[in-house]
């Protein structure tokens, strides 16, 4: 219980719990869509996703400030990639969310005289260039990962046994592959923190995805990748072990 | 701004701003009322407000819990008067919290069946009673440090135990003895509190908030302008006391 009261403290704590809640609200009302009995469940769990989404709209108010702050951090960094790549994903961050506190105004009432469309598309965009500079860091990470361990004497014993235990599965007829893909997934199982963080990025990636017409998939889909999206980030919130860091 | 950002990973300090920000909304739209806005811009402020409450609501669902904690810590006080006000005070947080909890799903459509206007009136009853226990300790905690601060006095300076002559000669009346009993027990009062601004704070807290029920349960109506200044009020109060932790009472 006190682990469960200290995490629902922190604001981001709340706020992926209320994220996963709408995805799975999502993913449930688009899993029931042919099904007429469960008509006002339906109407239900899309009442809940509306009402989850304009509150969490309304939380992330002073996220921007959030943002510029990490940014300012991140240009500090000693890696030249690392800051380009981890800077450039937290200034488009902090432009999706002034994008999202101005169709908050104007779900609200505040401001009248703006175009929605426009402006939720543009908030999407800010949100596709974070993840995909999310998406280049994490690729980088691996890439040093991967080169530190083809290094160590170790990990090279441990590869030749590897590739000289079964030559006759499919695999083992193209051993650079094999030897490739056995490194990134050591490489991946030593450092869980970047495998969940890469997995969290690409099913993000989804949603603007889907919203910005360049890979139309349907609602399910978008729901269901949101959702697994949400728990991931619970587990890192919960276990700071599993957290990437910077 | 690095202060901002540790404020608002908080998630009370925003429940706090919300707060503040729902009650001003409640006193902008009366002063608007009264000064004869157009209705579109009531009709928005009124609508914010909503919104607000809703939101503040979903924030709020996890905080039965939090005040079980709460109440379970308060068991293990020491002194007795203490102990009773807290943990009952944090009881009818809990019901308040569960009751708030009932009414966002009956507002937000997930259990239509829930008669909103009867929930609202028993959250509004628990949290009357945690106010008047909050203010109970508050008074308990003053009148013993207006103890402590009297015995302190007496010591420092003995009282002159002779009467002035000029009284000596008619019998004492009990009017003119009362005032400098009560001017000195007034003095008494402001040094306590001018001394120790926790206990300042959490009580002018509680006053400004007690007024928000008793206008809701209709006990003592006092208008919406009135209740979105003592909200606004109160809600600031708070969000000092998360911003300089020392200014909390403890426990």
């Amino acid at each position: 219980m006190d682990a469960v009261v200290q995490f629902t403290s922190q604001s981001q704590g709340r706020d992926r719990i209320f994220r996963a809640t709408q995805y799975a609200c999502a993913l449930s009302v688009y899993l029931l869509r042919n099904n007429s009995e469960r008509k006002d469940l339906v109407a239900k769990l899309k009442s809940l996703e509306t009402n989850m989404s304009a509150g969490r709209k309304l939380f992330r108010l002073g996220n921007t400030i959030n943002s510029i702050e990490a940014a300012k951090r991140t240009m500090q960094l000693s890696d030249r990639v690392l800051s380009l790549c981890l800077t450039a994903a937290n200034a488009s961050r902090a432009l999706y969310f002034i994008c999202d506190n101005v169709l908050w105004a104007r779900n609200v009432g505040l401001i009248r005289h703006i175009d929605k469309e426009r402006w939720s598309l543009n908030a999407s965009r800010c949100y596709f260039l974070s993840l995909v500079t999310s998406l280049t860091r994490d690729v980088y990470e691996v890439v040093q990962l991967m080169a530190q361990k083809a290094r160590d004497r170790h990990f090279r014993q441990k590869m030749e046994l590897h590739l000289n235990e079964s030559p006759e599965v499919a695999e083992a007829v193209i051993p650079q592959l094999d030897a490739f893909l056995f490194l990134l997934l050591e490489s991946l199982r030593s450092h869980p923190a970047v495998a969940l963080d890469m997995l969290k990025n690409v099913c993000d990636l989804f949603i603007p995805l889907d919203r910005l017409g360049i890979y139309q998939s349907n609602a399910g889909v978008v729901g269901f990748c949101g959702l697994l999206s949400s728990v991931i980030g619970i587990v890192t919130l919960a276990q700071p072990k599993l957290r990437l860091r910077p | 701004m690095e202060s901002w950002v540790r404020f608002n990973s908080q998630s009370q300090a925003k429940e706090r701003i919300i707060r503040a920000a729902q009650y001003a909304c409640t006193l902008l739209g009366y002063t608007l009322q009264n000064g004869g806005a157009a209705a579109d811009l009531l009709h928005t402020v009124s609508q914010l407000e909503a919104h607000m409450s809703l939101s503040r609501k979903l924030l709020r669902l996890g905080n039965s819990v939090e005040a079980l904690e709460a109440a379970k810590r308060a068991i293990h006080l020491s002194d007795g008067v203490l102990r009773l006000c807290l943990t009952i005070s944090h009881l009818n947080r809990a019901m308040y919290f569960a009751c708030d909890n009932i009414l966002w799903a009956g507002k937000t459509g997930l259990v239509p069946e829930v008669d909103l206007q009867k929930w609202s009136q028993r959250s509004f009853r628990y949290y009357l009673f945690t106010l008047i226990l909050n203010l109970t300790r508050d008074v308990y905690e003053l009148h013993l440090l207006m103890d402590r601060e009297a015995r302190y006095r007496a010591s420092k300076s003995p009282p002159s135990a002779q009467p002035s002559p000029s009284l000596s000669a008619d019998p004492p009346s009990p009017a003119p003895e009362a005032l400098p009993w009560l001017s000195r027990q007034l003095h008494l009062l402001v040094t306590v509190l001018y001394s120790n601004p926790p206990l300042l704070l959490d009580l002018l807290k509680n006053l400004c908030d007690i007024f928000i029920p008793l206008d809701r349960l209709g006990i003592r109506p006092t208008g919406s302008g009135f209740v979105g200044a003592c909200g606004l009020t109160s809600s600031l109060l708070s969000i000092a006391t998360i911003l300089h932790p020392w200014l909390k009472l403890k426990p």
